[in-house]
């Protein structure tokens, strides 16, 4: 059964003075089909743990295990295969490509290693149909809200079917309402995808929505209530 | 902390940015300023050259007649003389001697030689600081030759070499009374004493050029003895006192006044002659005046038209009368019985009643006027003829001018109205004395009616006739004889003036004597004076006019090519690709500091004055890279001046030119860089105007997203790139039915169209959605379609870089096709070209005068076409002189050059533009040359339009008039009725021979030929002819090399514009990589984004590459296709050729340069960490 094991991470960033520690000892672990949160402040460090159970950024201690692999131990082309197969980001700033579709935009992650198949296009077409952007295939980003945009990005992040889905802030940029709604969103998809699903976020409105949550307090993680 | 220190501060912190600016800056200023520089080099180059070439000479006398060497004594004792001369030098200079070099089984021949004899005087002449100053002037039996002459003939010093030139002739060779044959003389077995480099006076030449002239220098004495002119010579060299003088035309123009007015020819300089013509008889022990005048003549046995003028002018109140005296070939009495003889050789005189004159009755009474077709004999005519009043009689001669050196006969019947008395003299003509009358002689028994005509009339004897034109002895009488004994040169019959100008008035004249009946005080010496005061009044010269010509030669040392502006137009790709960089890479520097303006703005600065801080900035970024950029440009300078002097040197012709920097250039070229990379900053900063302080906060000089908001486009926008392309097919289609330049043109602006089409489709190509939503997949090829959709993401920098590299890939291959190769028709089809020093006068198109000149060897000849041309000699007006052309050199059509090209069958000239009505002239522009000028009608010109356009500046096409002085009469105005297409001809000026011969009236004979003979013969026609007219200096050279030279200086411009041009391309690749970085950079987090979610780097970076190649190759491709589509129909149809390995291996270097140079963008990618690009920074 896949799941993922975060052991005594622990980042320090080095300084003219003493290194700045951010995460001193995180430690959390999620089976398929979890979801949670975690909170706090922002400088708090939920991002910087995000990014390293991600493959974004390496611990200076500990371990991350997703899929039986810690990403720490691969290099660059094997930790970008890592994240393709079994990461799926949501970022706070979608980061779609304005020259791309929206079809095209939802397509990238298959990218990475060819061109995609029927199959593959074919999911983008569902994923895009089922957060209600079937009619949109074919517009530009420009020509969406940002809600709508962000209702790519999910499906962009679902594309490859990861087993871990990250979400960074993924309603930062949006008003209450978006909000609420790209997280349900979220939530549901995760489920009906039977993936983990991981967000930062400092909403708590976001966070009541899920199953588990952790708050980062001093470099340490703490379950909140 | 002020605004300045703010700027400063600003400044260090950035530094590193703004270097990539300030090389940018430095590489517009070099090239402007080198361009300015180049430009200055050429002109001072020019200019030195002219100074070194004439030495001191500042003015200069060259006549082409013999005068005392004393005028230049007399000249220097002048009191206008002595405040601004030197020194005046006699010498006799021959522009078109020949040299040969004699070896065992061989001889070297030189010709077009300068040959100049003078004293020491001449080599005094050079600036004191020349080494040619020390030169020693040849004694007796020496020769000294400068390089070029010694190089050409292989010459080395010892070598014993003869050197030949015209006689000094005074009767044309064109008229039946010149000498056809023995008409040179040489100066034998000179040894040649020196070897001198062509530098100061021993590259002295009468044509300002800058390649070398062949000069050879002998002594004085033995040249005038050869030329038979002892004590004489045809120049004066003059140096003036104050070399620092002001040398500008106007300034010399007072100085030239004072200097003609101090120059005081005598009658006998001018070969004019007064003399006192007496016969006063003692007749029964009573002194008798029967004939006392002065005649006024010329050694040229015809008064030119202007002394003419001069004299009647001037004796016109004393009564004078002209006097126009021929040869008659025969007098015959029409009707008389068959057998009868008619009288050989005689004169005959034309010439009105006058008081003093001969014609008179047996009682001294002046008889009336003759009409035109009256003729009065004299007794002796009478006599010898049976003639009697009312009589027919019919009077031969030879036609007064000749062509080709054939006399040709014509006669003219007249009806004898009077006979006038001829006394016999008692005694006849002796060596000591004139013949002796007992019965009193008449007015008629004046041999001096006669103009003298060396070896004719000074002969004692019919017999010792050494006469020009074929004289057959067996017709003479005994009685001729006798005549000859007693009367002379006495003319045997009289026509009135009227009839005897329209029989005998030729361009020598139409006069042969003036005559001034004798009053008592006058003398020859008071007439003489009266003719220079009239001389004076009428500001006549008569030839003798000196030429300001070290003023002239500096005038046309500003250069037919303006080079600076030349080598601006040659660089412009690279000026062009250096904005470019400014533009981006300031554009570049900026939005990497988005943030720090966008705070700046937030906190209150208003928006012009972050402008002005970022101004102020790129200010001072211009200002030292302007700066750096004027040391750069002395150092393009010097290579460009390097290239010209070696690898380019075809446009230049001589590897002459030195680096000259003036500090004027140099400022321009950092106040038109500072300002040109001022503006450039100006314009890459206004765009941020429209960004607002929120976005400028956020890192963003642009909204990526809005650009790609769904726009509507107009109808007649997207018809736009298609209207082009059908443009570019209506346009191939009219350049087929063009011709030449216009084809070319037409191409060129075909393929433009063609250019901008494609460029509009690829522009809206990047810009179309893609991937539509019922495809089954929009991915097939992922890296060129993410590619492809990249670089539309900055649509207009994208389209802005293909088109700059596009443009510049057009223009490079486009302008190689003008590269020009010798063609069938520029060279007329005349696969040879000859020029002869002097005159050649058999019509060697002509089988039997061939044969006649040549003898056997003429059968060579057989199948060759032979066409001959006058030439008056002047400037080179080819591309290949960078010296204005003053006086270009000018050649005469004639009738049987005209009928060679009415023929269909023959190769043509390609004439790019005429003046032709009818269908004739259309299909024979040459005819338009037929007509001779009429009054007061400019002389029709046919010329090569690259005389037209870049030698003598005339921008007017046909129709165009022009005026050249040529010194030897009043200015000549030409009208441009023909332009030849890069043409052999190309240097001199086309007229028709009857203009020609109007025009230069003592030009005589025909030193140019256009030669076409069957390949297999050519050596052996060469040689014929070269041995033939060797001493005549006759050159005979490939036309088609000839052609090439002369092409060379074009396709030396091409390359050179080539080379520029891929510099510049290979600085717009820098362009290109520019951009890559500004997108590579704006797109950071979506290129991080990728990362993200698995793109492996490498990938990233093949995508970041394949964009870079893309814009390169997309560039390079549709410049390529546009230029192609423009020039190959032309290459097809003959008109160009392309330098395909030239051009491939540019293109190629380009490409490889382009991707290695993309690779920094590339680097930059993959170099950024991925959380802190994901983060934008």
């Amino acid at each position: 059964m896949t799941e993922l094991r975060v052991e005594h991470i622990r980042k320090e960033f080095p300084t003219r003075a003493e290194p700045l520690v951010v995460l001193r000892d995180a430690s959390l672990q999620l089976a398929a089909g979890d979801n949670a949160a975690i909170l706090g402040p922002s400088g708090s460090g939920k991002s910087t743990l995000l990014h390293i159970i991600g493959g974004l950024d390496r611990p200076t201690s500990g371990s991350v295990k997703l899929a039986g692999q810690d990403p720490a131990t691969l290099d660059e082309v094997q930790l970008a295969k890592f994240r393709n197969r079994h990461i799926g980001f949501v970022f706070q700033d979608h980061y779609l490509l304005p020259q791309l579709s929206v079809l095209e935009n939802t397509l990238i992650p298959a990218l990475a290693g060819g061109a995609p198949s029927a199959e593959t296009v074919a999911r983008a077409k569902t994923l895009l149909d089922r957060v209600g952007l079937s009619q949109r295939l074919d517009h530009r980003p420009a020509e969406l809200s940002g809600g709508e945009r962000q209702r790519v990005g999910v499906a962009r992040a679902l594309l490859l079917k990861p087993v871990l889905l990250l979400a960074d802030e993924p309603t930062g940029n949006l008003d209450r309402s978006n909000a609420t709604s790209i997280g349900q969103l979220l939530i549901e998809l995760q489920k009906q995808e039977q993936t983990m699903l991981l967000i930062v976020t400092h909403s708590w409105e976001l966070a009541s929505l899920v199953g588990k949550r952790f708050e980062l307090d001093n470099g340490q993680l703490k379950n909140a209530s | 902390m002020t605004f300045l220190r703010l700027v400063i501060r600003s400044l260090q912190f950035h530094a590193t940015k703004h270097l990539a600016v300030i090389l940018g800056v430095m590489a517009a200023t070099a090239v402007l300023t080198g361009a300015l520089v180049v430009g200055d080099s050429v002109r001072q180059s020019l200019r030195h050259l002219t100074l070194d070439r004439l030495g001191r000479i500042d003015h200069l006398l060259l006549v082409d007649r013999f005068f005392r060497a004393e005028l230049a004594t007399e000249l220097s004792q002048a009191k206008a003389f002595e405040e601004n001369f030197a020194a005046a030098v006699p010498a006799i200079i021959i522009p078109t001697a020949t040299a040969e070099l004699p070896r065992e089984n061989s001889r070297s021949l030189a010709s077009g030689i300068t040959l100049v004899a003078a004293d020491q005087g001449f080599w005094e002449l050079n600036n004191v600081d020349s080494a040619m100053a020390k030169v020693k002037a040849p004694a007796d039996g020496e020769v000294i030759l400068n390089a070029a002459l010694a190089e050409e003939l292989h010459a080395q010093v010892g070598d014993t070499l003869i050197l030949r030139m015209a006689k000094a002739t005074q009767v044309s060779e064109d008229s039946p009374l010149g000498k056809k044959n023995d008409r040179l003389t040489s100066l034998a077995e000179l040894k040649v004493r020196e070897i001198i480099p062509a530098e100061g006076l021993g590259r002295f030449s009468l044509h300002p050029m800058q390649t070398s002239p062949k000069n050879a220098y002998v002594a004085l004495k033995p040249l005038q003895m050869s030329l038979e002119q002892e004590g004489k010579v045809n120049a004066i060299l003059v140096a003036a006192k104050d070399e620092t003088r002001d040398l500008s035309p106007e300034a010399s123009k007072n100085l030239t006044k004072e200097l003609q007015q101090a120059l005081r020819p005598t009658l006998a300089d001018y070969g004019l002659a007064l003399k006192h013509v007496e016969l006063k008889p003692e007749v029964d022990g009573q002194q008798q005046d029967v004939i006392n005048y002065y005649s006024f003549t010329t050694n040229r046995m015809l008064l030119d038209e202007a002394t003419e003028r001069v004299a009647r002018e001037a004796f016109g109140k004393h009564g004078s009368y002209p006097v126009l005296t021929y040869l008659a070939n025969s007098f015959d009495k029409i009707g008389a019985a068959e057998g009868t003889k008619g009288v050989p050789y005689s004169m005959i005189t034309a010439i009105d009643p006058a008081a003093d004159g001969p014609l008179v009755d047996a009682d001294g009474k002046v008889l009336p006027k003759l009409a035109d077709d009256e003729i009065a004999i004299t007794e002796w005519l009478r006599a010898d003829q049976d003639l009697k009043v009312g009589d027919r009689l019919r009077v031969t001669f030879f036609e007064p001018e000749t062509t080709h050196g054939d006399e040709k006969e014509k006669s003219a019947e007249f009806t004898i109205a009077a006979i006038v008395p001829l006394t016999e003299p008692s005694e006849p003509y002796s060596r000591r004395k004139g013949p002796q009358f007992k019965e009193p002689p008449t007015r008629a028994n004046d041999p001096d009616l006669t103009p003298e005509v060396p070896g004719v009339t000074d002969q004692a004897s019919i017999a010792d006739w050494d006469a020009p034109f074929p004289f057959e002895y067996k017709r003479m009488r005994a009685q001729d004889d006798k005549y000859w004994n007693n009367h002379r040169t006495t003319p045997k019959a009289y026509i009135s003036l009227a009839a005897g100008q329209k029989l005998w008035k030729s361009r020598f004249g139409a006069v042969t004597s003036i005559h001034i009946p004798a009053a008592p005080g006058m003398t020859a010496e008071s007439l003489e004076a009266e003719f220079h005061a009239q001389l004076a009044k009428d500001k006549e010269l008569l030839g003798f006019e000196l030429s300001p010509i070290k003023a002239r030669d500096l005038a046309a040392s500003a250069g037919t090519t303006p080079f600076d502006v030349l080598f601006l137009l040659l660089s412009m790709f690279i000026i062009g690709a250096a904005l470019l960089l400014i533009w981006l890479l300031f554009r570049l520097g900026v939005e990497q500091r988005a943030g720090e303006i966008g705070l700046l703005q937030a906190l209150g600065w208003p928006q012009p004055r972050t402008q002005r801080w970022l101004s102020a900035e790129g200010l001072l970024v211009s200002a030292v890279g302007a700066l750096l950029g004027v040391g750069a440009g002395i150092g393009y300078a010097a290579v460009m001046i390097h290239g010209l002097r070696t690898w380019w040197v075809g446009a230049i012709s001589s590897p002459f030119l030195m680096l000259h920097i003036s500090w004027l250039s140099l400022a321009i070229g950092f106040v038109v860089g500072l300002v040109v990379a001022q503006l450039t900053i100006y314009f890459s900063l206004r765009q941020l105007r429209k960004v607002s302080p929120r976005q400028l906060l956020a890192g963003e000089t642009f909204s990526p997203l809005a650009q790609f908001a769904e726009k509507k486009t107009a109808a007649w926008r997207l018809w736009l790139p298609y209207f082009f392309l059908l443009l570019a097919a209506a346009l191939a289609g009219l350049a087929s039915v063009l011709t030449a330049e216009a084809q070319a043109g037409t191409f060129l602006a075909c393929g433009a169209s063609v250019l901008t089409g494609l460029l509009m489709l690829i522009s809206r190509q990047l810009g179309y959605r893609t991937g539509a939503a019922n495809s089954a997949n929009p991915f097939q090829y992922v890296l060129p379609s993410l590619a492809l959709k990249n670089i539309g993401r900055a649509r207009g920098r994208s389209i802005g870089t293909i088109a700059l590299v596009a443009s510049a890939c057009f223009l490079v291959v486009a302008v190689s096709s003008f590269r020009l190769s010798p063609t069938e028709q520029g060279i007329g089809g005349f696969n040879l070209i000859a020029e002869s020093s002097e005159p050649i006068l058999p019509d060697l198109n002509n089988t039997a005068a061939r044969k006649d000149a040549i003898g056997n060897a003429a059968a060579v000849l057989e199948g060759s076409t032979i066409i001959p041309l006058r030439m008056r000699g002047g400037d080179d007006a080819s591309c290949r002189n960078l010296y204005q052309a003053q006086q270009p050199r000018v050649l005469g059509v004639t009738p049987a050059m005209i009928a060679h090209f009415d023929a269909t069958d023959v190769t043509k000239f390609i004439f790019a533009a005429s003046a032709a009505k009818e269908a004739a002239e259309k299909s024979n522009p040459w005819q338009l040359l037929a007509q001779p000028a009429k009054g007061e009608e400019p002389v029709n010109v046919v010329l090569d339009m690259n005389t037209a356009l870049y030698s003598l500046k005339l921008y007017g096409g046909i129709g165009q008039r022009f005026k050249k002085d040529y010194g030897d009469g009043p200015p000549i105005e030409f009208r441009v009725v023909g332009l030849l297409s890069n043409s052999v001809l190309q240097g001199s000026l086309l007229i028709g021979e009857e203009d020609f011969k109007r025009v230069f009236p003592r030009v005589a004979g025909y030193r140019s030929f256009l030669i076409s003979t069957p390949v297999e013969k050519v050596a052996a026609v060469e040689s014929t002819l070269t041995d033939k007219f060797g001493d005549e200096g006759l050159d005979i050279t490939d036309s088609r090399s000839r052609l090439r030279d002369l092409l060379a200086v074009q396709n030396t411009y091409i390359s050179t514009f080539q080379a520029l041009g891929a510099l510049g391309l290979l600085l717009g690749t820098f362009g290109l990589a520019a951009v890559q970085m500004r997108n590579v950079l704006e797109r950071r987090k979506e290129l991080a984004m990728m990362r993200a979610v698995g793109f492996p780097p490498a990938r990233v970076a093949a995508i970041v590459m394949l964009e870079n190649l893309l814009l390169l190759c997309g560039g390079l491709f549709t410049g390529l296709l546009a230029a192609l589509l423009a020039v190959l129909p032309h290459v097809f149809l003959g008109g160009a050729s392309l330098p395909w390995r030239d051009l491939l291996v540019m293109l190629t270097a380009i490409l490889v340069i382009g991707a290695l140079v993309g690779l920094i963008a590339v680097r930059a990618t993959l170099r950024a960490p991925l959380l802190a690009a994901l983060r934008g920074e």
